[in-house]
């Protein structure tokens, strides 16, 4: 299918604020390279699109560092949840994403104020996830990713723990079809769960996911947030 | 009045239909190789065991 030129625009700029992740994360600097630039009118646009597509992510640096986004960080990532709301018909991997980057708002600006007041973010169904084959339930899982956190708690957490074996299962296959970003999102999620066969070789299938597709910062990004869950580094 | 999703894209310039594109992608065509191929390609990257396992079996036809 044709894409339209807005959309090879925002994948341009969504590889773009990977990449800034992907450096900060490797300098283990939070301030280094995530922050959107200053910038007005349909760049600036772009940029809050390009943050809501990478979710929660575009904060992961300050995630797993603990320590506060920057200022201007922190508004295109308001901005971004504020601006694209999911539809009510919206597939769950929009309504989750959306859901942990209020999260992410939520723990990280004191101001913002969305749902109740006290108490953890109500959370959206997901129940069609938790029916989805092994081999569905991988590909959302992976373009689900950022839920993937050491410490963060969720029904679709709860879930990829119930099904580990599958999402092993479909880790292997996601390598075997060469959809490095899929195989780096389901190792990201299998170094945080229970009861994966030591068997899968997942610390040497990571190193070959980041040899074949490392190159792309969106499988990149996720190999290096797998590791770091692994090793507890930001811990 | 305008939508909601046309207010949006006047805002931000970028069509909510493309993001909502992005965060729901349909699954990419898988490219499979064989499993010399694999050998190879797994020994390089340093012995792993995961690209030794044999092919999934997949089901015959007829």
């Amino acid at each position: 299918m044709e894409q339209s030129g807005t959309s090879t625009l925002l994948q341009g700029a969504v590889r773009d604020l990977a990449s800034g992740v992907v450096s900060a994360l490797r300098s283990g600097d939070h301030t280094h390279a995530t922050a959107p630039a200053a910038v007005d009118g349909e760049a600036e646009g772009l940029a809050v699109a390009a943050v809501r597509v990478l979710g929660a992510d575009a904060l992961l640096p300050s995630t797993l560092l603990h320590a506060p986004p920057l200022p201007d960080e922190l508004a295109v990532f308001r901005k971004a949840v504020e601006a694209y709301p999911p539809r009510a018909d919206a597939a769950p991997t929009v309504v989750w994403s959306h859901w942990a980057m209020r999260r992410t708002l939520r723990r990280l600006d004191p101001s913002f104020v969305d749902g109740p007041a006290h108490g953890p973010e109500p959370e959206p169904d997901a129940d069609g996830l938790d029916r989805a084959s092994w081999q569905s339930l991988t590909h959302q899982l992976a373009v689900l990713a950022a839920l993937a956190l050491p410490g963060e708690d969720c029904a679709v957490a709860r879930l990829a723990g119930r099904r580990s074996l599958d999402v092993a299962r479909g880790f292997v296959r996601a390598v075997r079809r060469r959809d490095w970003r899929q195989a780096a999102g389901a190792g990201r999620w299998l170094t945080l769960l229970d009861g994966v066969p030591e068997t899968l070789g997942l610390e040497t299938g990571l190193d070959f996911v980041e040899l074949m597709g490392g190159e792309d910062p969106l499988v990149a990004l996720q190999v290096h947030a797998a590791r770091l869950t692994r090793t507890g580094a930001f811990a | 009045m305008p939508s909601k999703e046309k207010v949006i894209e006047e805002l931000t310039g970028v069509p909510s239909v493309d993001i909502e594109a992005a965060l729901d992608p349909a699954e990419v065509d898988g490219v499979y190789r064989d499993s010399r191929e694999c050998a190879a390609l797994a020994l390089q990257a340093g012995g792993g065991k995961l690209l030794l396992s044999p092919p999934t079996p997949r089901p015959k036809k007829g």
